[in-house]
């Protein structure tokens, strides 16, 4: 088998990229987790068989032949890794990252960068001992459409994600040092990283200036914690254990008990699940986007860049309230559905109220309302008609009589305000560019009482937007201007290229760069918005 | 049942699913065949075996099983022609409506902007027929935009035309 690059056949001008290696220890990494995968396999599916040899091989014998296949697959998964390693290569060029993979089969994949949603930097723990990094960059082209370059030296992901930004943003290496110092510094906090600026050659490695950023927030451990305490899965356990313990002790058998193991194995995954992905939360504001920063064995860098979150959820359990903490969640469009993905879709796990608003102005600086915190209070708790919300009417009652006061929708200049749920809260914030497209729909009963829902459809996350049981002409009303305003929208929507924008984008990254927390944002002058 | 038959036709304003000056355009009755030979071969796969069952086995109450399929079959059967009846779509300048249903009724806007691709698909059966299934795809996999039992011709041109427009008014996501 040969393992040299051969190229799969493709125009002639691609070769004249720089293809670049990942770093060499990536098989070693990629090798490894293939052997424990194969083990946990066969331990787990197979354990009998092993039996059955290990009975015939003897005790002795069984472990050595055990020993041996480990390290044949072992060995094999190496060079399998290590093969892999040499044929694949990325090139970054100034419209597309390319990805050239696969040892029998041939693939190479083109990222469009004016495509990209997302840039994620992921340190899983063994990685990040190591000092590598894995860098995803990700495209709305559903499930593992991702360009995933893994693994590279941690500097080096960071500034290739600096320089896939910048150049997805449509400033050239000698324009993103030029950028720096427009809007960082009037910002008190500008990163070190405009410092270490200096113009590069555009073919061999221009340096790239990281954006400037500007921490926002941060989630206290603690509160994480207390959080974690304060959700349904803990109590759920602990009634469980408790129940069980007295019907056991009742019954006076313990076999009842062993039926609660997988429970609070759930509930401990869940726990951890929780802790290790909230764990340092920390959210910037940059030109480049929303930076988020969070993990405990695992982290990850996340760079959404601007106008690509599609929809955003605030969301309060009932526990939750007496603290008044909300979770905060995005819809990316590359990030997807998936569990995996979803670990990417939280801009705040646990916010509170001013954190909250403050989350929701990281993806839309202007909320086109007057007064956006007190839009933001009637939104997140209040009733009926507080805050100039179209409420649900009356009838509503006969179909949802427990939280038909909290239905109701606020169009604002920019956005589409969702308000839903009475003891679990739930405001969903559309802005009008990102609407895909909008529904309405009626059951038999919605019938009887003039009744309608109005749906939007968004890229998939955890968010689905909708209001249920609007006066049925108020929803119809509702959807005819939606699609106007949307289509307006979109029309003075800003560029691909972020940074490509006249002057208007700019005064945004301005803003960006000296964030306030809501209240004291005013809206963007001088930018059109209908 | 406790529904009307759909008000297409009478725009009256009451209705907030007939959004006014909208041209709807039907789509083609032999629909209602094709759905109604697919319940023929489902009222033969179900009823076929239980009443086989039934008869074999000599119990009165399973004779029940087929009954309630067999009411459910007729049922749908008696439901598939208004429900043809009530979909329709509508080409806007700027958008592509879809209403569908007589109970449980929704309207759809899907603007061509969003628009990521078309797909026409048409199986054995709708071949015979003479009809084809038109699907948009936006971004979002909630968009459910079908237009079952269009013309091969209406449906190649309204793909064409979805294209052509999709792309003239092309926004990322």
């Amino acid at each position: 088998m040969s393992t040299a690059l051969r190229p799969v056949p493709e125009s002639a001008g691609e070769e004249g990229y720089d293809w670049r290696r990942l770093h060499p220890v990536t098989p070693a990494l990629r090798g490894w987790k293939a052997l424990v995968a194969f083990v946990a396999i066969i331990g787990f599916q197979m354990s009998d068989v092993l039996r059955d040899v290990a009975d015939t091989l003897g005790p002795g014998r069984a472990w050595l032949v055990i020993l041996g296949v480990v390290l044949l697959v072992g060995v094999v998964g190496f060079v399998y890794s290590a093969l892999a390693w040499r044929v694949m290569r990325f090139a970054v060029t100034d419209g597309a990252v390319h990805l050239r993979t696969g040892l029998l089969f041939r693939q190479q994949r083109q990222a469009r960068l004016d495509r990209l949603q997302a840039v994620d930097v992921v340190q899983p723990l063994l990685a990040r001992l190591l000092g590598l990094a894995q860098l995803n960059l990700e495209v709305a082209g559903g499930a593992g459409s991702a360009v995933q370059l893994a693994f590279l030296r941690e500097s080096e992901a960071t500034a290739l994600r600096a320089q896939i930004l910048a150049l997805a943003a449509g400033v050239g290496p000698q324009a993103a040092v030029a950028v720096p110092s427009g809007p960082v510094t009037d910002g008190d906090a500008a990163s070190p990283a405009a410092a270490q600026d200096h113009p590069g050659a555009v073919a061999a490695a221009p340096v790239y200036a990281a954006a400037p950023e500007r921490q926002v927030y941060e989630l206290p451990m603690p509160r994480l914690i207390r959080s974690i305490l304060w959700s349904v899965p803990p109590w759920f356990v602990l009634v469980a254990v408790v129940v069980a313990v007295v019907v056991s002790i009742a019954a006076g058998d313990i076999g009842g008990m062993f039926v609660l193991i997988p429970a609070v194995l759930g509930a401990g995954g869940y726990v951890w699940g929780r802790i290790n992905t909230g764990a340092t939360f920390r959210a910037a504001a940059s030109p480049d986007g929303i930076r988020l920063r969070h993990g405990l064995t695992e982290t990850r860098t996340q760079t959404v860049p601007p106008g690509r979150v599609q929809a955003v959820r605030l969301s309060q359990g009932p526990l939750w309230r007496r603290n008044d903490w909300w979770k905060v969640e995005i819809n990316v469009a590359g990030y997807g559905a998936d569990a995996e993905a979803q670990k990417g879709s939280v801009l705040h796990p646990v916010a509170t109220r001013a954190e909250a608003g403050v989350a929701l102005w990281l993806v839309l600086p202007d909320l086109g309302v007057d007064d956006p915190a007190c839009m933001l209070d009637a939104a997140l708790t209040g009733l009926d008609g507080d805050g100039g919300f179209t409420p649900a009417p009356r009838s509503a009652r006969w179909v949802d009589p427990l939280s038909r006061r909290r239905h109701g929708v606020l169009v604002t200049r920019t956005a589409l305000v969702m308000r839903s749920g009475r003891w679990w809260r739930s405001v969903v914030v559309v802005p009008h560019e990102r609407t895909q497209s909008i529904a309405l729909e009626q059951g038999p009963l919605q019938r009887r009482l003039h009744l309608a829902s109005f749906v939007t459809h968004s890229t998939p996350g955890p968010v689905s937007p909708r209001v249920d049981h609007l006066d049925q002409h108020v929803a119809a009303e509702l959807l005819e201007l939606q699609s106007r305003r949307a289509r307006q929208a979109r029309a003075v929507a800003g560029p691909e290229l972020w940074m490509r924008a006249a002057a208007a984008p700019i005064g945004d990254a301005g803003q960006v760069a000296g964030a306030q927390p809501p209240q004291a944002v005013a809206p963007v002058p001088g930018e059109p918005r209908t | 049942m406790t529904t009307t038959p759909g008000t297409q036709g009478s725009a009256s304003g009451a209705d907030p699913f007939d959004l006014h000056d909208v041209p709807w355009t039907a789509v083609s009755p032999r629909l209602a065949t094709a759905r109604l030979l697919v319940l023929g071969v489902w009222a033969v796969v179900l009823l076929v075996p239980t009443v086989a069952l039934a008869a074999a086995l000599d119990v009165a109450w399973l004779w029940a099983v087929p009954a309630v399929l067999a009411a459910a079959l007729l049922w749908g059967a008696l439901l598939v022609h208004r429900q043809v009846r009530a979909l329709r779509y509508a080409e806007r300048d700027d958008d592509l409506l879809i209403r569908r249903g007589i109970m449980f009724r929704s309207l759809v806007v899907v603007p061509y902007g969003r628009m990521q691709f078309v797909d026409v698909s048409s199986g054995p059966l709708a071949r015979r027929l003479g009809i084809a299934t038109v699907q948009l795809h936006t971004a979002a996999p909630g968009t459910d935009a079908t237009i079952p039992g269009l013309p091969p011709t209406e449906a190649a041109r309204l793909r064409d035309r979805l294209a052509s427009r999709g792309e003239a008014r092309l926004a990322g996501l």
